[in-house]
């Protein structure tokens, strides 16, 4: 055992040294992130690398299937208030070669904070199919869960599998905290074995009595199969939910947000804890993130005040959003992939106070998810709401798009199959904001025209 | 202007409902809004009583293992209405898990077995059983899919995405031959089926919305059913057809 140990330890400290020289010379020599390439080989040296850093660091990790970017960039934000050094996996790199790729390179700042006497904090977004891995050779001393929606099922199949995953990594490490989205149902199946506090919306009273949407995933209550009733729901499955027989209803919330004032596109402002607060995003789904990283914060004893001025900082975060200029429109990028998602695009130009052009670029690859069926789950129907002028209907399923916004009741479409002709349409839009909802591959098709236009920068 | 109505009922639509089968909600008022009919959509879930005389149309989607197991534990104290419905030339469009469970058995992922209403004669065995062809077990049947209907020389196109494999019994045809793609059970290229008014298929895409062809065709015969003196198929030849 004590030579296993030791062989270990050799192997280990070998793989972090080829591990960091992968990430050094491909940082240096490709200029282009590189985030997975070095972990893996790392990774594939010595599965127990991230192990020799479990004492090292305190490990938070963010998981669910929406909003885990956005999330962990908050709460790395927040828990930079603790003055601890933060690390984290900034580009979306939630695999566990990507996890070690982050760690490994810091492993210098790492020694030196352990050199000082403190202990930095990984905050890490991780792949819901990844969570037992890193929370157990982390030791993680926090999850956070944001939620479960229906994703990409060709990809872990329902989203009782995915809870499952998510589960069986948090049991594996009983002694975590399990911060928990109260107003998701599926996070309140079963009991934990850890302590867990929950966060959510108590914005309304508890008095009213409905069902969500027919056509909303996970409403079935764990006991006697019973539809859940809600006193009133926020988006998706989420809200204050209960069963008639009362056996079954939302947990009590630690953290709350107690009201919402205003949302627009660009800007939320509501209360969480009676506190006033102003994100710089739109979208009831980013109060949600924000939410969960106040919780977060609050569990790590910083106080509200903290709190909120490290999340009112008025540096843009790069959520899966972005904005730039094609002529004199103001281009609004948004990435969509289930009708979760697609749905809470919908909820934000329905609080866009001004005109606006639609542009939906839909691609059926592997990365998109090949199903384009989802696409009828959401409720393009309310974009009846908004003040939508003129839509561009494009991507490789352009036909399956168009035929949705006109059974939504838009006949009025331009259909665009060539994205090399999609900037000078836009150019022709009649107005000034415009929104495109792409999936992934037809996101990058369309950047690599505007990279073309010298719209945008090549990197990404 | 007038009041003709499609009364729409929706079994188990809060639980049967992946992968877009809704859209076939969607498209039949698309189409029935050409035509000055007003749709009147039901939900009848869990605990609801479903009545054979209410509806004109009757949509049973597809659902995850753990919804499905959900409703066929419901199902019993709907089939005898169902099977009226049914055998009254109701019209009705089952996907995937809604297909399955009017049929006799159904098995999942997980071997367990569980009885549908019965009400049509096909069967259904889960992604191992010995009753497929060698080389057709132990995955998943995801991908496009286009078949070909042979009676009346419809094509009809769509996305396939499922375990389960259903064999048909007597008395049913397939909505299609395989022309491209695994169909019911990968091997007897038969995809889908037809009974009576019943058509069942595994098509997510939604097969309405892409097959506007086949959204006529039920929806002229649920009109007829309802008010036989009108030309319904005069009046949806004058529309255009979605179809791609």
């Amino acid at each position: 055992m004590l030579v296993y140990n030791l062989f270990m330890t050799i192997r280990s400290k070998f793989a972090l040294f080829a591990g960091s020289t992968s990430y050094i010379l491909l940082h240096k020599i490709l200029h282009r992130g590189g985030t997975s390439l070095p972990g893996k080989i790392a990774y594939q040296l010595d599965p127990a690398i991230l192990k020799e850093f479990a004492n090292k660091i305190q490990t938070v990790i963010i998981t669910g299937t929406n909003g885990k970017t956005l999330t962990t960039a908050l709460c790395a934000r927040v828990l930079s208030q603790s003055g601890r050094l933060i690390i984290t996996n900034k580009s979306g790199s939630n695999m566990i070669q990507g996890i070690v790729a982050t760690i490994m390179a810091h492993a210098a700042q790492i020694r030196q904070a352990n050199r000082q006497g403190q202990k930095p904090i990984a905050v890490l977004e991780v792949d819901e199919a990844n969570v037992k891995a890193a929370a157990q050779s982390l030791q993680a001393s926090h999850f956070v869960l944001t939620n479960i929606f229906r994703d990409q099922m060709d990809r872990y199949g329902e989203i009782y599998t995915t809870y499952e995953k998510i589960t069986d990594g948090i049991n594996s490490s009983p002694k975590a905290e399990v911060i928990a989205n109260g107003d998701s149902p599926i996070f309140a199946r079963k009991p934990y074995p850890n302590p867990v506090v929950y966060f959510g919306f108590a914005d309304r009273p508890e008095t009213g009595d409905h069902r969500a949407p027919t056509n909303t995933d996970g409403i079935l209550a764990p006991t006697d199969d019973q539809v859940l009733h809600y006193h009133y729901l926020t988006y998706a499955n989420l809200g204050s939910y209960f069963t008639p027989d009362k056996s079954f209803k939302r947990p009590d919330l630690k953290y709350a947000v107690t009201k919402v004032d205003s949302l627009t596109p660009a800007k939320s402002d509501f209360e969480i804890d009676q506190h006033a607060f102003t994100l710089p995003l739109g979208g009831l789904y980013n109060i949600y993130n924000a939410l969960a990283a106040y919780a977060l914060g609050r569990e790590f004893g910083l106080c509200a005040d903290q709190i909120f001025a490290a999340l009112n900082e008025d540096s843009r975060i790069f959520g899966r959003q972005e904005q730039l200029h094609i002529g004199d429109h103001l281009v609004t990028i948004v990435l969509i992939k289930n009708p979760v998602g697609a749905n809470s695009v919908i909820d934000m130009m329905i609080s866009d106070p001004q005109p606006f052009s639609l542009v939906t670029l839909l691609n059926a690859n592997y990365a998109d998810g090949i199903d384009t069926s989802w696409i009828f789950d959401a409720e393009f129907e309310r974009l009846h709401e908004t003040k939508l002028a003129k839509i561009i209907v494009g991507g490789q399923r352009y036909q399956d798009f168009s035929v949705r916004l006109k059974m939504a009741g838009f006949p009025d479409q331009i259909v665009e199959q060539d994205f090399g002709k999609l900037i000078d349409r836009i150019k022709a839009l009649p107005t000034k904001n415009a929104y495109v909802a792409a999936t992934y591959t037809s996101m990058l098709m369309f950047r690599a025209e505007l990279t073309k236009a010298g719209l945008a920068k090549g990197s990404f | 202007m007038t009041a003709y109505k499609l009364r729409i009922a929706h079994l188990y639509g809060d639980l049967m409902n992946t992968y877009g089968d809704y859209g076939n909600v969607i498209a039949l008022t698309y189409y029935a809004k050409q035509i000055g009919v007003t749709v009147d959509y039901h939900l009848v879930s869990l605990h609801d009583t479903f009545k054979a005389d209410d509806y004109d149309f009757v949509l049973f989607g597809g659902g995850q293992d753990y919804e499905e197991s959900v409703t066929a534990k419901d199902l019993p104290g709907k089939s005898a209405e169902i099977k009226a419905y049914i055998e009254q030339g109701g019209s009705l469009l089952a996907v995937c898990g809604g297909f399955q469970l009017l049929g006799r058995t159904m098995e999942f992922a997980d071997g367990k077995v569980i009885n549908g209403i019965g009400v049509m004669s096909h069967h259904t065995v889960n992604l191992n059983s010995p009753e497929l062809k060698d080389g057709m077990r132990g995955k998943r049947l995801i991908g496009n899919i286009e078949i070909k209907n042979n009676e009346n020389g419809e094509t009809y196109h769509g996305f396939e995405n499922h375990q389960g494999r259903t064999f048909l019994g007597e008395g049913e045809k397939a909505l299609g031959h395989v022309i491209s793609g695994n169909g019911n059970n990968g091997d007897d290229q038969t995809e889908g089926v037809i009974y009576r008014q019943v058509y069942g298929t595994y098509f997510h895409g939604p097969i309405l919305t892409r097959n506007g062809n086949l959204a006529k065709r039920i929806l002229k015969n649920a009109l007829s059913k309802r008010y036989p003196e009108i030309d319904w198929q005069g009046k949806l030849a004058a529309i255009p057809t979605e179809s791609f």
